[in-house]
Parts: structure tokens; C-alpha cells; sequence
């Protein structure tokens, strides 16, 4: 007989643990528990019979496993939490008995924790700690724009202002920025850091405060986690670019509201060159040149007030440049031994990610009129390579003005003025220049040129903008690029006419059908028009026509009617018919398991097309809408011509 | 009473005392030991002896400690210690006690009692308070009075069952006192505006009114006070020990005092020393910085610990087109749209946000939920538990089986070939064997005959109530057809059969000399031929078994292979084999478990098969023995049919359930189809020649199934479903009642209760 097992000693009801077991074993408080899962990232499991994991109680509660809290119980800021309660009820011991000596030093030795083995164990590699940066990018940057509150110290949300310019600072500097999306909640950014995309939100320049139905505590100590992983993480992208981090702040830049400017970047020197390593004396014009004389060159340089964008701008270069012949050099080194390697094929080469232009809008000089939002566009445009320039009042720290020859765009987020106003540009200048609104610079971004002007000029109604992050697989996909006027009006005219051909082909085939049967090219033609994208079947169906004797044009025209019956045909064929009624009757063969997913799967498909085609529906009454309002226009306007 | 050693810092005060003492001249000794020891209360000033007050007086002004002179002390010490261990200053104690009570009582302002006389003591020669002697008269004593308990204070439940309470002093019971009854009660309880306030006592046996500090203490309980009305919670405290002129002059011991109360201690000093010497080479630093780690450092510098790392947290999905602040113009939404999303629960809206398009950037408001939604993307990471999915990405067609083509598998029948109506449901359908008639009954009571091919009606019979079933036995030799009508089955003989069959089947069923049924048949049962002639187109029967008048309407008839036999079943439950060449007929079960819906015969061996509403069992008639049950998992089965070569049985259900039983593998089914049908299956038919079967079902549908059996064990069943026929109305929730193949063409027969009877054909 086999041998009895006691009752939870095994199985579900060892490896779960509810909270309220784990708070008790770890003898720490509620909050403790929680700042501690945050910080440790243990989040609840999902047993698979919660019966079994809670010894037969079907309660709503949330497990954990147990070997997560086990872990949890040697982790050292438990212990520092503890101390911290000692600590606190020897200070308020101290505070009230009035011993202010003792309090102080009580103060002065307060147990604090340290996140960064956290961090290490979290992240064992840095590509992970990247990985994971989305979330602390978001937070950060939320915070940084945040007022200050007896909650949330201005101190913290200095800090947060402080990670999130460094990020700016690592993107612009890297370029490593490749999509951004403006959207209603805010404006998504997307860069690709050492192989990983990271996506990360920024809300608008708008004073929010935090709503009452947020829990604070919970955000400050992600809070917590996010700065110490980005600090770390920051620290490790500015000292492999060669960069010094923290970056020294400008304060009294930073106070004239120059934003990410207020940050210089500077180069880390030659590091750890060993003990015995001597520098050699340098001379210079028979002179030898000592560090002494480096140092004063370099105060004097640094006393020539250069606008900090240009260095950075010569120090960008640098990178691009090199990476550009390192690919030049990876590509030849291919072609040469590819020639037993196998030729790229055309499939190879669209399966390879296009290059990005990083220094798109490094042609352009950008000056940003008031009222559009600079801290988006400054960082937007310099990463792309561009030269930005803004008046004044929106912040100090603008490498050029607004009069200078260089700028070929202004960027304008105002409606054209009714009354022309005495503007202070001259008007060679005004000519010279594209006033674009501040979606061109995105759009342009996103599409990876440089888009015409023409359609987002100041006043314009601007083209839908689209998400760059694509939409899901078989979802609606948008008709990118607004359709002209005319083409409008043209394609109405060419569906009209269709439409009456269709009319007349369908009398005819009810007349011809039954008694003449397809021919040859006629059933190639068909089933060429079942398979648009097969190239081989147009081809015979060309054929097929030739030989029987038809003209191009008619074989052409019979084609576009051929799909056109067939799109007409595949979408009247009712789903209970055919081929899908079959399958309904083989459904009743499968195991339930397999039919609810099946059926599953079939909802979400289903559920899918359904909002593809109401979306599709809708557009093609907006066009008919727009095309007949501009047909309305353009007899309007014939009539007035006539008249 | 044991005075304690006069501890050395009242040494001093026992020196001046007696030095005053000797200034007096009148030294009182008796007096002065105990006096010293006792007097603490206030009320001793009152007592007032003029020695008395002086050394009092002393006791109140402290001494100075004086702690000079050794000698002297102990000089004091013996005098003293004899002058307590005197007996006299003990007595004299005790009359100075009395006296304080005198004093006492003076002091009080209200007298109660026996008014007291002040004399002066003999003895003392102190004024003293008499009281009047107690004569004990009438008057002095209460005892007279005539006391209502008797019998002192004793668990009263003694004299429950006694007239009387106790006995006077006479030895006479004294009688309880009188009880009125309820009623009685009640009109104290009304009349007496005192009643609600008194209480039964046990000990008199009578009710008491309750005196008013009773009810003040009832009062006080209700009100959670404190039930003694005299007793202050609140009262002042009494400074026994401490407070001004309370200080403890007396040392507790006489120990001088220790060197280490004043001396620094050397172990202290030794510990600060540790310190100092530590400071000083530098092992403890103190006010060292608080750390010496930079906030950042290379963090992964150093190698990884080789455990896997957690898995990174799901990223939430990328913004789509709809989100833009800018999004074409058909992803707005309408304003029933708005509408509704804004009615439904935050938790249940499939986007978090509603499609807007601004015109220019400057025009897009700040986002009033950023904060809330990126709290709620934290609430995820911590508080939301993740599992872990695969995720399918797999064409859902391909879950399909892959099964034949219903083309491939034909012929079945597809198409309503002609009809036959009757006026009410058509219960129930035989098929001839030879496959040229069909016997159709209704529920009122009428039996059709119709030829197949075209459908011509051949002959009708009507009985007085409704067809419970049909059967056409299945003999080529013979042409004959049962109808079970109420508690009877019918055997009529249908027209145009050739004379030679004619001529054997009435031999069959009405013999020149019946035989007699045998012992074994049941006495209820009878047999019964009809008179009439024999004539070819009669419509009545010509053999008719009576059921026990206490079964019910036969529901299912059902004959053997051979024909000889046949089995019927009542809505009684009742399962009955017959006999027709003997006119026998017996009652194989004694009782059945369950109500029988169903019975079979197998086709090949002597196995009957009996469907209970949950079960299907399975018995072996020639052994008398149940071979086995078969589980179907069915709530209600409703149909039962066996494959013709005998190894497999379908088992339909009302609960819209199918089972395919393989009897050589298991007791469970091998296959169940469930819910094809949306509702309730009520028939299933096998083909006998054809691989086919069919099911109907009361949703007005007929399905027609491909069903191969294989002879070798090695490979299943092949089920195929093939065409659903529709054409029966659905009349009163019921559809299609019964289902009958032909047996040599794959042709089918069905029943619908809209009074149709239809042929299906390929």
C-alpha cells in the first residue's frame, strides 16, 4: 500500500502561500510587505486549483509562491525595514522625552537601504535592466513635470527632471530616437538603445496634480526603484559613449528655463591608464607643454562662449561618421567573400530592417515661432540631427536667432493671422523660409523623408496623423496620403461608370450564362481573378484572350470586371454556404476542448473583421460624402466660368 | 506588635526629644515609644496631652540629619528599647484608642442611635462617652415581630411540593401564602400601579415590593453606574505617602551609605577608555560621511550571479492609429458610440479613451486620466497575477478534422422526394421489409398504409385513441404490421400482398387450432383473435394482446430479427416479450431499475438491450443474466439504435447528446457528439445496408451521418457528418419524431409532428 501523505504537504498547497500567510511569516506589516513585492518584483500567481493551494478554502485571496517569500526572507532591506521600526520608536522616544542630543544622532545613524543588489538581481545583465526601462522611463518623466507637495518633496522631483534631461541628453547625443507619435494622451517616443526598443510616454505641458483615488505610497516606491535602475542604467550608457556622468547642471541656465541645455556634456578622459603609465612630454614648437598650460588652454576655449548645441553637434558627427564606415567596410568585406556565399536574394534584402537615417533633419536650421511646444520639438529635431533656434521667452539657451539667413524652417502652431500683423522677419527672409506646423517634423520623422510642406503649411488642414507603431495583424489599415481633389472626383466618375458596366455585364451574363458556356479564356480569366497577386495566372489568362482572338483594351476591361465580380462575389457569399457550412458540420466532430478554441479564435477573427469593415464603411461614405461635395464645387464653378 | 529598630536617620530626633523631654521636666516615657511609632493621622492633633503635643510638635518639625555622633546614638537606642517592650505602654495604648473614638463621634455633627453621655474616666481621667444600657423590652427588640420566612435560608425548591412554608413556634405548618392565579395576576399587574416595581421572593414565597434603593440600584445598573449610590469614582486622592509634609524622613536601613554612590566607576571608565583608545588609532572614525559608495557605479562590471533572471513584466500594447490626437476621420466615433461608452463601467470599456481629432496640436487639452493610468500600470506590475500563455499562432481552420468530403461519401439522401399528411402528429413510422409500404400513425388515433414510390394511400384504420407505436415484422415469408394503441397491440395485415403470403400469414396468426399458451404466460395477458373473416382489406385486426388493464399506452414495439418475437414496452414501465406463434407472452424483468425508455434486441446474438433514462444494460436472454452497463453520461436518453453488425450502439438524449458505443472496447463512449442538434434528439436509426445513420431532433432537423465500421480492431469508427435536411415545422416544441431508413436504398422515412410524414431521398 502506498504510503499516506499528510494533507498539505505536497503539491499546490506547498508551493502557494496566500498574503496574509506571507505577511505573517515574514512578520513585517502590510506596507512593508508591499514596498518589499515592489521593490523584489513578486507579484501573485495564479494557481491552477485554488482549492488546493488554499487548503480547501475557495476564498478570493492572492497567492504567492512560496519560494518567492522565502527568498523574500533574507532579503536585506527586510532587515533594514525592521531597523528603521526600531528606529523610529527610539526617535519618537527620544522627541518626546526631549532628548535632542540623543535624537540627533539617532538622526544621524538612521538605517537606510540600498537598491542596487536589487537592481543586479533583477537585472543580471545590462540589455535586461535596458529591456525593462519603459515603465521607469514613463514614471520618471511624469514626475518630473509634477508641482511640488508636502507628499512629493521637491527633491524628488528634481531628481526625476534631473533622469529624465540625462535620457534626453543619452538620445540626442546617440540619435538613437526613431518614431514618435502624438497622441491625445500624450506623445510617444520610441528609441532603440543597443538593440532594444524602448518605448516611452511624455505627457503634455499641462500642471497636473495627483487625484485623490491614487495611492501615492505605491508610486513613490516604485518611484524609488525607477530612479535607482535608471541612475545605474544612465550611468552605464554615458560611460560607454564616453561621457561623464552625472552631467554637471548649468544652474543658472538651468533657472532661464534652458532646459535639457542647462546639461553639458562632457567628454570622460583617457581612464585608468595604469600606474606606470607616463605620459610622454609633449612639445609643441620645440616648448614643452605641461598639463598646467592644457588646463588654462582649455579654461580660455571654455571662455569663448560657443552655444553648447554646436559642440554637442560636432561631437554627434563623430559617432555617425564612423559608424557609416564601419558598414561600408562590413559590406565590402561581404561582397568579397560572398562570391561563394549565395547571392542576396530579393527576399533577404526586404527581410532586412531599412536603415535609418539619423541625420534626416541635419540639412535644415529649425526656429521654433512662439507657441509651439519646444521641449518636444528641440528634442525631436536635434535628434534627427537638425538645428533648432526659439525666441527668448520660451527659454534662454537658443544658439540662434530669429533673424539669422540659416533658418529654412519655422515651425508654427498658430492659425494664419486675419489682420497681417507687422511681423518683425523682413520679407526676403519670410520667402526664404517654410512655415510648417509641428506634425511635419513628425510625420517626417516617422516616414523616414522629408515630407512636402505644401499640406502641413501654417493654416492647413493637416493630414491625419498615424500611429508609426503600426496597427494589429488584420486590423483596418488606413489609406495613407489624403486623395487629391481631382482624383477624387475622377474616381467617383470612373465608379459610377463601372457600376453601370457592372449593371449591364450582370443583364448580359443572366442572358448569356445558360446558354453558352465560359469559354477557355473566360475560366482563365476567372481564375485569375480568384488569385490577384498570382502573376502566372494573368499571364495565361492574357494568353488564353490572345488566342481567342480578343483586343488588349477588351481584355483589360474584362479583367478590372472579372475582379470586380469576384471581390463582389467573395463578399455576398454568405458565411452559411460553401465551404464554411462544411466546416460547421466537422466542427460537431471536434473534442469540446479543441471546439472552444476554435470557437474562440473564430470570435476574435470574427470580432476583428467586424470593426475592419464598419471602419471601411465609414470611409467610403466620408469619400462619397467629400466627392460629391467638390463635384458640387466644381459644376459651381464651370457654371460661373460659363456664365 | 512588633516595633521595628529605629533606623539611624530618626536616631537624631529621639535625641532631641528626650533632650526636650529633660527640659519639661516631666519626662512621660510610658508614653513616648509607641507614640512615636503610631502617630501619622491628622486626627492626632485633636488628641491633645499637653506632654504629647510638645513631642508631637517635635515629630513634625524634621530634624537635620546629624550623622557626627556615633555614641550618642547608641546611648538613645538603649534607652528606648526597653520602653517598648513594656507591657503598660501597650495598655495604655489601648485606652487612648477608645478615647480616640470618643473623640470621634464628638467630631460628628448628625447623632444616630442612643443618645451617649460624656463622663471622665476613672482611669484615665479623660472625658468619656457612655451610652445607655439596652433593656431589653418591647421596645428594645425587634425579635417579636412576626418574621415571614420560617424556615431560615435554605434552597426554597425543598417545600415546592408542600402545602406549607416552615413551622411557628407552635411546631404548626405554617401554610403558604396565598397565590392568585393568572388571572388574578394580570389584574395586579393592571389595578396596582406598584406591581411593575416589586419582585418575587423566594425565601417568603410572595411578591415584594422593592424598596427605592433597590430600584436606584437597578437604576444604576441599567445605566452602567456604579450601583452604590454612597460610592464617588471621582473622589479626591488621598495623599497617604507623598506630598507636602509626607516626605520619609526615616532611613529604611541603618547601612552607611556605598563608596560606589559617589565614586566614578572604574568599569565605565575602562569602556570610555576602549573608545578613546580606538579614536585615537583610528579604528572608529566619528563623524565619518555617511557612505563612501558613489550613488552609481558600474553596476555590472562585476559577473552575474548564474541564477535566470525573473521574467520581464508584459509591456503594454503600442498605441494605434485611433489614438492619435490627429486620426482619420472614420475612427470617431459616433455619437451613439460616445454614448455608450461612457454608460459602460470603466473596467468592462475595450479602449480607456474615446477617438478625438484636433485640428492643431496647440488645441489638444492635457490627458485627465495620465496619472490615474499609469497608477494603474504600476497596480498591474505588482498586484496583478501573470501567467505565463502560449499563444497559438495557428489558422483555427487547421483545428478542424480533417475528414472526407460529404461528395465523396454519397449517395445519402439529400432532398424531400414526397410527403404524406396527417391530421395531427405523426407519431410514429414502419417500413415494410420488401421497402414498398410505409405505415404511418398519428395521434389521433389513425393508421395510414401508403406505397413508397408515389406516396398512393393503400389503406387507413382508425382507432379510438392515440398510435403509441408501429412495427412491421420483419419476416420475408409473412406480411404483417403491430400498433400499439392504448393498453393493446394490434396485428393487422396490410393489403395488396401476393396470396400465397397472405394465405401463410393468416396461418400464422389465425391457426385452424391456436395453441395454447403455456403455464409459464402470464394470466393477465390475453390473447385475443378476432372473429370477423379473415378478409384481406379488413380494418380490424386480427390477433390483439391485451395488456394488464394496469400498464399503459405501449410506446415502443420492437421486434427480433427472426420475427417470431417482439418486444413492447408501456409508459408503465412494463417490458414485455411476445410470442406470436405461440401466444406467449412473458415479463423477463421482475423490476427495473429506472423508467425504460428504450429496448433492443442485438441483431445476431440473443442480447436485449433495455435504455433506463440514465443507463443502457445489456442482457444476455438465454443465460437470464446481465452482460453489462453502459454509461453513457446521457441525463435522459431518449433514442437507442444498434449497428446491423451488431458491435456498435448510438445512444441519443434529450439532452442533445450522442453517444457512440464500440461494445468490444469499453463501458464509456467512444465518441460523443454533443449539441450538434439544438434540441432534444428523439430518434436514431441506423441503415441496415447502407454505412449511414441519421438523428432527428425537435429543432425540425434530420442529420444525416456517415458511419463506417471496420472489421479489423486496429482502426475507429469513421463518423462523418454528411447534410442536415430540413423541412419539418417545429409544433408545439416538438420537431422531428421519428426516423426509418429503407433497408435496401439509401432512402429515408420521418415523422415530424406537423402532422407530415416525409421521404428523403439521394
Amino acid at each position: 500500500m502506498a504510503k499516506i501523505v499528510k494533507k498539505g504537504t505536497r503539491g499546490a498547497a506547498k508551493a502557494y502561500i496566500t498574503r496574509s500567510a506571507a505577511v505573517k511569516r515574514l512578520q513585517c506589516s502590510l506596507a512593508d510587505f508591499r514596498r518589499l513585492c515592489i521593490l523584489k518584483g513578486i507579484f501573485p500567481r495564479e494557481p491552477r486549483h485554488k482549492k488546493r493551494a488554499n487548503k480547501g478554502s475557495t476564498a478570493p485571496t492572492s497567492f504567492y509562491y512560496a519560494k518567492d517569500i522565502a527568498y523574500l526572507a533574507h532579503e536585506p532591506v527586510l532587515k533594514k525595514l525592521r531597523e528603521h521600526k526600531a528606529f523610529a520608536k527610539k526617535l519618537s522616544r527620544a522627541l518626546g522625552r526631549g532628548e535632542w542630543s540623543s535624537a540627533k544622532s539617532l538622526e544621524d545613524n538612521k538605517p537606510v537601504y540600498r537598491l542596487d543588489h536589487i537592481i543586479k538581481e533583477r537585472y543580471p545583465t545590462f540589455i535586461d535592466a535596458l529591456r525593462d526601462i519603459d515603465d521607469a522611463l514613463s514614471l520618471v518623466i511624469l514626475f518630473s513635470s509634477l508641482p511640488s507637495s508636502p507628499r512629493l518633496p521637491s527633491s524628488l522631483i528634481e531628481s526625476c527632471s534631473r533622469f529624465s534631461s540625462e535620457w534626453q541628453l543619452y538620445i540626442m547625443h546617440t540619435r538613437s530616437l526613431r518614431k514618435v507619435f502624438l497622441s491625445i494622451k500624450g506623445v510617444y517616443y520610441q528609441a532603440e538603445v543597443m538593440g532594444q526598443t524602448i518605448t516611452w510616454l511624455v505627457p503634455y505641458m499641462f500642471t497636473q496634480s495627483v487625484p485623490a483615488d491614487v495611492d501615492v505610497r505605491v508610486i513613490l516606491t516604485f518611484l524609488e526603484l525607477y530612479q535607482t535602475l535608471l541612475g545605474f542604467v544612465l550611468f552605464k550608457l554615458y560611460t560607454d559613449v564616453g561621457l561623464v556622468y552625472p552631467p554637471p547642471l548649468d544652474i543658472s541656465r538651468d533657472e532661464e528655463a534652458a532646459g535639457v541645455g542647462a546639461y553639458s556634456l562632457q567628454d570622460a578622459g583617457p581612464t585608468n591608464l595604469g600606474p606606470n603609465h607616463r605620459s610622454k612630454p609633449v612639445d609643441v614648437d620645440g616648448n614643452i607643454v605641461k598639463g598646467r598650460d592644457v588646463r588654462k588652454t582649455i579654461k580660455e576655449l571654455a571662455a569663448i562662449s560657443l552655444p553648447s548645441q554646436e559642440i554637442l553637434a560636432s561631437s554627434i558627427l563623430l559617432p555617425q561618421t564612423t559608424t557609416e564606415v564601419a558598414g561600408e567596410d562590413e559590406f565590402v568585406s561581404q561582397s568579397s567573400s560572398a562570391d561563394i556565399a549565395a547571392l542576396p536574394t530579393l527576399h533577404s534584402i526586404t527581410q532586412l530592417p531599412s536603415p535609418i537615417n539619423t541625420s534626416l533633419l541635419a540639412p535644415f536650421t529649425f526656429f521654433l515661432a512662439l507657441g509651439s511646444p519646444r521641449p518636444l520639438l528641440e528634442f525631436v529635431i536635434r535628434s534627427f540631427g537638425g538645428r533648432v533656434g526659439w525666441p527668448s521667452s520660451m527659454g534662454s539657451g537658443s544658439p540662434i536667432t530669429e533673424d539669422d539667413e540659416k533658418i529654412t524652417h519655422v515651425i508654427i502652431d498658430r492659425p494664419i493671422p486675419t489682420v497681417s500683423v507687422l511681423s518683425t522677419t523682413p520679407e526676403e527672409l519670410r520667402r526664404t523660409r517654410k512655415y510648417v506646423q509641428p506634425q511635419w517634423v513628425v510625420d517626417s520623422i516617422n516616414a523616414q523623408r522629408i515630407l512636402a510642406e505644401g499640406l502641413y503649411a501654417q493654416g492647413q488642414t493637416l493630414p491625419p496623423h498615424l500611429s508609426p507603431f503600426g496597427e494589429e495583424a488584420h486590423a483596418y489599415v488606413p489609406q495613407t496620403g489624403d486623395l487629391d481633389a481631382a482624383d477624387l472626383i475622377l474616381g467617383g466618375e470612373l465608379d459610377g461608370e463601372e457600376e453601370e458596366l457592372e449593371a449591364n455585364s450582370d443583364m448580359s451574363a443572366a442572358n448569356e450564362d445558360p446558354a453558352d458556356p465560359l469559354t477557355a479564356a473566360d475560366l482563365a480569366m476567372k481564375a485569375a481573378a480568384q488569385s490577384p497577386t498570382d502573376l502566372a495566372l494573368l499571364r495565361s489568362a492574357e494568353l488564353e484572350a490572345e488566342r481567342a482572338g480578343r483586343d488588349t483594351t477588351e481584355f483589360e476591361s474584362s479583367l478590372r470586371k472579372a475582379f470586380k465580380k469576384e471581390d463582389k462575389d467573395h463578399l455576398n457569399k454568405p458565411p452559411g454556404l460553401g465551404r464554411s457550412h462544411e466546416a460547421e458540420m466537422n466542427k460537431m466532430m471536434m473534442s469540446n476542448k479543441k471546439r472552444r478554441l476554435y470557437e474562440r479564435m473564430k470570435f476574435s477573427e470574427h470580432k476583428k473583421a467586424t470593426e475592419r469593415e464598419l471602419l471601411e464603411s465609414r470611409r467610403a461614405a466620408l469619400r462619397k460624402e467629400k466627392t460629391k461635395e467638390l463635384r458640387k464645387a466644381v459644376r459651381g464653378g464651370l457654371v460661373v466660368k460659363s456664365a | 506588635m512588633g516595633v521595628p529598630a529605629v533606623p539611624p536617620k530618626a536616631e537624631a530626633s529621639g535625641q532631641k526629644r528626650k533632650r526636650k523631654n529633660e527640659t519639661n521636666g516631666a519626662p512621660e516615657l510610658p508614653s513616648f515609644g509607641p507614640l512615636g511609632m503610631e502617630m501619622h493621622s491628622d486626627e492626632e492633633n485633636a488628641a491633645v496631652g499637653s506632654g504629647d503635643e510638645e513631642s508631637e510638635s517635635d515629630h513634625e518639625s524634621f530634624p537635620e540629619l546629624d550623622t557626627r555622633d556615633d555614641s550618642e546614638d547608641d546611648t538613645s537606642d538603649e534607652g528606648n528599647d526597653p520602653e517598648e517592650h513594656d507591657g503598660s505602654s501597650s495598655s495604655s495604648y489601648l485606652l487612648e484608642d477608645s478615647e480616640d473614638e470618643v473623640d470621634v463621634s464628638q467630631d460628628d455633627v448628625v447623632n444616630i442611635g442612643p443618645r451617649a453621655t460624656t463622663i471622665l474616666s476613672k482611669i484615665t481621667g479623660r472625658p468619656k462617652r457612655v451610652y445607655p444600657e439596652i433593656v431589653p423590652d418591647y421596645d428594645s427588640d425587634s425579635s417579636t415581630e412576626d418574621d415571614p420566612n420560617r424556615v431560615g435560608n435554605i434552597p426554597m425548591h425543598w417545600y415546592d411540593d408542600l402545602p406549607h412554608l416552615g413551622y411557628d413556634i407552635d411546631g404548626k405548618k405554617v401554610l403558604r401564602p396565598a397565590k392568585g392565579d393568572e388571572l388574578d395576576k394580570f389584574l395586579s399587574t393592571v389595578d396596582d400601579p406598584s406591581s411593575w416595581t416589586s419582585g418575587f421572593d423566594k425565601l417568603t414565597q410572595s411578591d415584594q415590593q422593592l424598596t427605592s434603593e433597590e430600584l436606584d440600584i437597578i437604576r444604576r445598573l441599567q445605566a452602567a453606574e456604579v450601583p452604590d449610590a454612597s460610592y464617588n469614582p471621582y473622589e479626591d486622592t488621598v495623599e497617604w505617602f507623598t506630598g507636602k509634609g509626607k516626605e520619609e524622613v526615616m532611613p529604611i536601613s541603618a547601612r552607611p551609605e556605598p563608596k560606589r554612590r559617589w565614586q566614578p566607576s572604574k568599569w565605565e571608565k575602562q569602556k570610555v577608555m576602549k573608545i578613546v583608545r580606538a579614536i585615537r588609532q583610528g579604528r572608529i572614525l566619528p563623524r565619518k560621511p555617511t557612505s563612501t559608495q558613489p550613488q552609481f557605479y558600474q553596476l555590472w562590471a562585476t559577473p552575474a550571479s548564474d541564477h535566470p533572471p525573473p521574467l520581464p513584466a508584459p509591456k503594454p500594447p503600442l498605441p494605434t492609429n485611433a489614438e492619435s490626437y490627429n486620426p482619420p476621420a472614420e475612427y470617431l466615433p459616433t455619437p451613439e458610440e460616445k454614448t455608450e461608452w461612457e454608460a459602460t463601467d470603466k473596467e468592462d470599456r475595450e479602449r480607456n479613451f474615446l477617438p478625438q481629432k484636433y485640428s492643431a496640436l496647440r488645441l489638444v487639452p492635457g490627458y485627465d486620466q495620465f496619472i490615474q493610468e499609469r497608477f494603474s500600470r504600476l497596480l498591474d506590475l505588482y498586484l496583478a497575477p501573470r501567467i505565463q500563455r502560449k499563444k497559438l499562432n495557428i489558422d483555427p481552420d487547421s483545428l478542424l478534422p480533417q475528414l472526407p468530403s460529404p461528395q465523396s461519401l454519397k449517395p445519402f439522401p439529400i432532398f424531400e422526394l414526397l410527403r404524406q399528411e396527417h391530421g395531427s402528429k405523426a407519431r410514429c413510422i414502419a417500413i415494410s421489409p420488401d421497402g414498398v409500404w410505409v405505415a404511418s400513425g398519428d395521434e389521433s388515433g389513425l393508421v395510414k398504409v401508403w406505397e413508397i414510390a408515389v406516396g398512393r394511400e393503400a389503406a387507413r384504420y382508425q382507432f379510438e385513441s392515440r398510435v403509441g407505436s408501429i412495427a412491421w415484422c420483419p419476416r420475408d415469408d409473412v406480411n404483417f404490421f403491430v400498433v400499439g394503441i392504448d393498453q393493446a397491440i394490434h396485428v393487422l395485415v396490410p393489403p395488396y400482398i401476393p396470396l400465397a403470403m397472405l394465405i401463410t400469414t393468416l396461418a400464422l396468426l389465425t391457426p385452424v387450432n391456436p395453441p395454447q399458451p403455456p403455464s409459464s404466460s402470464s394470466p393477465s395477458l390475453k390473447w385475443v383473435a378476432s372473429s370477423t373473416a379473415p378478409v384481406s382489406r379488413s380494418p380490424s385486426p386480427l390477433l390483439t394482446i391485451h395488456m394488464p388493464p394496469s400498464s399503459s399506452l405501449v410506446k415502443q414495439i420492437t421486434f427480433h430479427r427472426r420475427g417470431d418475437y417482439l418486444a413492447s414496452i408501456s409508459e408503465s414501465d412494463s417490458v414485455w416479450i411476445h410470442q406470436i406463434s405461440k401466444r406467449h407472452s412473458q415479463a423477463p424483468f421482475k423490476k427495473i431499475k429506472g423508467t425504460v425508455q428504450r429496448v433492443q434486441f442485438h441483431p445476431t446474438k440473443p442480447n436485449f438491450f433495455v435504455a433506463t433514462q440514465r443507463y443502457v444494460r445489456m442482457y444476455d436472454l438465454a443465460a437470464q443474466k446481465l452482460l453489462r452497463t453502459l454509461q453513457s453520461g446521457i441525463r435522459w436518453i431518449s433514442s437507442l439504435d444498434i449497428h446491423p453488425s451488431g458491435d456498435h450502439l448510438i445512444v441519443g438524449g434529450y439532452d442533445r447528446k450522442l453517444c457512440w458505443f464500440d461494445l468490444e472496447l469499453s463501458e464509456k463512449p467512444y465518441k460523443v457528439l454533443s449539441r450538434y442538434h439544438s434540441k432534444a434528439i428523439r430518434s436514431l436509426h441506423f441503415h441496415p445496408t447502407y454505412p449511414l445513420f441519421a438523428s432527428s431532433s425537435d429543432d425540425g432537423t434530420i442529420q444525416i451521418f456517415h458511419a463506417r465500421v471496420f472489421s479489423d480492431y486496429l482502426t475507429d469508427p469513421l463518423i462523418v457528418p454528411l447534410k442536415v435536411l430540413r423541412g419539418h415545422k417545429i409544433v408545439e416544441g416538438l420537431g422531428v419524431l421519428e426516423i426509418r431508413w429503407l433497408r435496401d436504398r439509401p432512402w429515408l422515412v420521418s415523422s415530424g409532428a406537423d402532422g407530415v410524414v416525409s421521404l428523403w431521398c439521394n
